[in-house]
């Protein structure tokens, strides 16, 4: 059953009106007792009255001596308020005194007995009678006695006391009722009130209350307010506050961002978006633990808050990035003196536990409303400037342009064409055959990827698409692609003329990354005569983390494939990878061939084919697209080249029609 | 909710309690009388208050009687006298419990002897008139023959009469009753006749009430009886131990004198048959009687 509600309020007019009637109860009872106690005395009064009127009528009534009397009765009857007049009925019922002779006689009937008085209403009662009993020597016999009342006299006895209590009771009751209600407004209403807004607004705590339980709940209400707003804070932190360096975490800059795009839209104030990320960030957490990131990354805080005006706002989006909100930009002056604070703090290094290291940082800068209108894309465009900065070679900065926006926006059209044309099999491979200079035959092919464009009907470059897989990690599956592809042609072509053709596969840094990577190889791979396919790593390749990837290399050498060393000149052309790596040939960079007609370059060529001749490996020149570069090739005894001179990178179909010519001398 | 079911009962009963009337006291009315030493001795013993009655004493039988009839007493010790005037007068007074008849304890005193009261020219005749002494004065004057035209009655209160001097040129006649008797005799009177030696007459004294009061406090008035007849009893079993008791209701009175009086009546409050069927005429009717 549904329980009703009723307010303090309602209740306490409840208790006030059953009080306000107890009280008319009360005062009626009281009235009524303080009535029956005066018509008790007056009765009491009349009652010995009567005694005295009686005794003395019976010792000295006789028959005819009444106006001896008359005077004594007369006297008793104008001395007595209560009593207005006296009757006496001789023995044959004939009046033969009255007080008041000009009053009528009166009807017997509205007398009762004396005796009876007690019983009666006296102040409805208009006349008592008593016999008076005389003797005749000893014979009896009877008067009768009417004792009037003073009907007016009882009746203002009755009114005044009427009018006494009602007006008293009247006034008691405003007075008492207006005390009471006074007193529960004070004590009880507004004790709830203000307990109620408390509860509901939570802000300023009442004041100490009189009744023990109210502020017993007061008191109970403040110390769960205190601990609510303690939580609060703590979860306010916790949702604004990056709980690491302390600084506002993405939420709060994302809002901040929208109040200053709001204000700058009122104002026409500009403000700028500083996106900086830490250089090599990654290489302290990988080599120091990420405890001492954690205290770079503190330090680093530090070193914003210190750098920047006392409005703008340092947030921390997560890892190592960073975003400055520099409000009220009026050039780009206060954006360089920020980034040269910055800069400046960070070339002190950062010490730790007596270890000293020193950090750079990349800074791209948006600013509004010229490089974005709202916060995303303002963050979007700092971060893209960022990357330019890094780009550029790190502990740099770089504001957004337009034309960067387009790069960006290239690219990510790129990666989405890798995605596509990975589940649409849109890349194709092309093959650029290897030919033995002493022979001019076609011995070995490197597959090399293109990527069509369908709508556009065109053929993306790699030049174009690797980087870009490669920095989304797209190169894993594409490489994947790649080796299952170049397999299935070693497949397709095993039992034809070309069974005895090499295909070279260009293999990314990237790709180690995947703890798979060698095992799916193993698997592509298990089908296929091994000897058939080379792998090609470049210098870069084996730069970066090379203890990593030196197994897999020595795994893929077990498998039976053949390691070519690519671009081989062009970076430190360390031949520790020679002594280290068991490769099979090495193939002498463009850059080198380009210049052989100049002269520059080609006793470096003649050294890395005479190294490779004393190492026992395989050299392929690269990019050889003139009959003079051949020749001096020719020269030096380098075995193989590759490059448009003989065929720039073919479809299959060409590139077979090209093998079965058995030479590649075009002219 | 059950302590406030409990409260409300509490306040239920509470106000019940209030609001019970308690039995109202019945106020009895007396005078110096040796047959009423019962409810002298009730009083002073405190049987009377157990159940809520009081007894208030008056000189004389009219004054007590007057008190009942303007209704300030609920109760009367009276003879059938001031039953026959009571009732005359608009009450509806009746005898509830049966006290004593008079065995000499009304009597004429005088200062002559019988034959100069039958032989004297003029009498002097004081008494209550409006009490059994006129019933008792006119047996006298009925047994001895005297001519009411010789005798000038004057109406006295018992108390009244206690300073009549004996004048021995004057034929005197006193209608008194025990113990006022005492006092007179010690003043020269003495006794001419009395209940004791008159046949024609019976005096009886009784406790009359309203009609009403008998039917609404029959339940009291029973124990009332009980108390009276147990006051009876113990009065009947240590003379002495009730005269200490009573003597202040009885005047001032020795231990003789009390002894003496007791003779004078008869207690009635179990009365016989015989009695019953005597008085009924009289307005005792056995069945309106508390037995």
């Amino acid at each position: 059953m549904k329980k009703t509600n009723i307010s303090i309020k309602i209740f306490s007019f409840i208790i006030v009106t059953t009080l306000f009637l107890s009280g008319i109860f009360i005062f009626y009872k009281f009235y009524d007792d303080s009535r029956d106690t005066t018509e008790h005395l007056l009765e009491e009064n009349i009652q010995y009255n009567l005694l005295d009127i009686k005794y003395f009528l019976e010792k000295n009534l006789k028959k005819n001596n009444i106006n001896q009397l008359r005077s004594y009765l007369n006297n008793i009857v104008y001395t007595n308020q209560i009593i207005g007049d006296l009757h006496l009925l001789d023995n044959h019922k004939q009046l033969i005194y009255a007080t008041k002779n000009d009053i009528e006689v009166k009807e017997k009937e509205n007398c009762i007995h004396i005796s009876k008085i007690i019983d009666s209403d006296l102040f409805k009662q208009e006349c008592y009678t008593f016999k008076i009993k005389l003797y005749d020597q000893l014979t009896p016999y009877y008067y009768t006695a009417s004792i009037y009342l003073d009907n007016d006299y009882l009746d203002s006895l009755l009114k005044d006391k009427i009018v006494k209590y009602t007006l008293f009771f009247i006034i008691y009751i405003i007075i008492y009722v207006l005390l009471l209600w006074f007193l529960i407004r004070k004590i009880i209403i507004s004790p709830l009130e203000e307990l109620r807004r408390f509860a509901y607004y939570s802000t300023e705590a009442p004041r100490s209350f009189l009744i023990k339980e109210f502020e017993s709940i007061r008191y109970s209400l403040m110390l769960t307010f205190r601990r609510l707003k303690k939580e609060q804070e703590e979860l306010y932190n916790l949702s604004t506050k990056d709980p690491l360096s302390g600084l506002y975490n993405r939420l709060s800059l994302m809002e901040k961002i929208t109040w200053l795009i709001s204000k700058s839209q009122r104002t026409n104030e500009e403000f700028a978006l500083l996106f900086l990320d830490l250089d090599n960030f990654k290489n302290i957490n990988d080599s120091r633990g990420h405890e001492f990131g954690d205290q770079v990354l503190k330090h680093i805080a530090d070193v914003l808050l210190s750098s920047v005006r006392e409005n703008d706002t340092v947030s921390r989006l997560g890892g190592d990035e960073f975003v400055l909100v520099l409000a009220d930009i009026k050039n780009n002056n206060i954006i360089l003196d920020v980034i040269k604070r910055i800069q400046s703090s960070l070339k002190e290094p950062i010490h730790f536990e007596n270890y000293k290291y020193h950090i750079t940082c990349s800074i791209g800068i948006a600013i509004y409303p010229k490089d974005g209108e709202s916060s995303t894309e303002l963050l979007k465009n700092a971060d893209i400037a960022m990357y330019k900065a890094k780009a550029l070679g790190k502990n740099n900065f770089y504001f957004f342009t337009e034309h960067l926006n387009q790069e960006v926006q290239e690219r990510v059209e790129i990666q989405r064409l890798i995605h596509t044309a990975l589940e649409n099999n849109n890349f194709k491979l092309y093959y650029q055959p290897k030919v033995t200079i002493k022979t001019n035959q076609i011995v070995a092919c490197e597959a090399l990827i293109r990527l069509e464009e369908p709508q556009k009907n065109l053929l993306i470059p790699p030049n174009k698409f690797i980087s870009v897989a490669e920095e989304s990690n797209l190169i894993i599956p594409l490489g994947e692609w790649i080796f299952k592809e170049a397999v299935k042609q070693i497949k397709r072509w095993e039992n034809t003329p070309y069974k005895d053709i090499k295909i070279s596969i260009n293999v990314s840094g990237v790709q180690f990354k995947d703890k798979a990577f060698l095992a799916k190889v193993e698997e592509i791979i298990k089908d296929v005569d091994r000897s058939k396919l080379d792998i090609e790593l470049t210098e870069s390749v084996l730069m970066n983390n090379f203890d990593e990837k030196f197994e897999i290399i020595h795994a893929f050498k077990k498998l039976g494939l053949s390691l070519s060393l690519d671009d081989f000149g062009t970076g430190y052309s360390s031949l520790s990878y020679l002594k280290d790596i068991p490769f099979d040939t090495l193939k002498i960079d463009k850059s080198f061939i380009d210049d052989i007609e100049e002269g520059k370059d080609n006793s470096f060529i003649k050294m890395i084919v005479t190294i490779a001749e004393e190492l026992g490996l395989e050299v392929v020149a690269e990019g050889v697209e003139t009959k003079e570069q051949l020749i001096y090739l020719q020269k030096i005894n380098c075995s193989q080249y590759q490059g448009y001179y003989c065929s720039k990178p073919l479809p299959v179909k060409e590139f077979e029609a090209l093998f079965e010519k058995q030479h590649c001398s075009k002219k | 909710m059950k302590i406030f079911y409990s409260l409300t009962i509490l306040l239920l009963l509470l106000f019940t309690a209030c609001t019970q009337e308690q039995n109202s006291k019945i106020i009895i009315s007396t005078n110096p009388w040796i047959g009423y030493t019962p409810l002298y001795y009730a009083e002073k013993k405190g049987y009377l208050k157990d159940i809520n009655m009081q007894l208030i004493t008056n000189v004389s039988l009219a004054e007590s009687t007057a008190l009942y009839d303007v209704g300030k007493v609920d109760m009367i010790t009276a003879t059938q006298h001031e039953y026959y005037s009571l009732r005359e007068t608009e009450h509806n007074i009746v005898p509830i419990i049966l006290l004593d008849r008079s065995n000499g304890g009304d009597m004429i005193l005088s200062n002559k002897t019988i034959p100069e009261i039958q032989k004297a020219k003029k009498i002097y005749a004081y008494l209550e008139i409006d009490s059994i002494n006129a019933e008792v004065l006119e047996d006298f004057m009925h047994y001895y023959k005297l001519d009411k035209d010789k005798i000038e009655f004057i109406n006295k209160d018992q108390a009244q009469m206690l300073d009549l001097q004996n004048n021995p040129k004057h034929t005197l006649l006193i209608v008194s009753y025990s113990p006022y008797d005492i006092t007179l005799k010690k003043h020269g009177f003495h006794t001419v006749a009395s209940t004791k030696d008159m046949r024609s007459i019976i005096v009886i004294d009784a406790l009359f009430t309203d009609k009403k009061i008998l039917q609404t406090e029959k339940k009291r008035l029973r124990k009332l009886k009980k108390i009276i007849d147990r006051s009876i009893q113990e009065i009947q079993a240590d003379t002495k131990g009730s005269f200490i008791i009573v003597k202040a209701f009885l005047g001032d009175i020795g231990y003789n004198d009390y002894l003496e009086s007791l003779k004078l009546i008869k207690w009635i409050n179990n009365p016989s048959e015989k009695l019953l069927k005597r008085i009924k005429p009289m307005g005792f009717d056995k069945n309106i009687l508390i037995q």
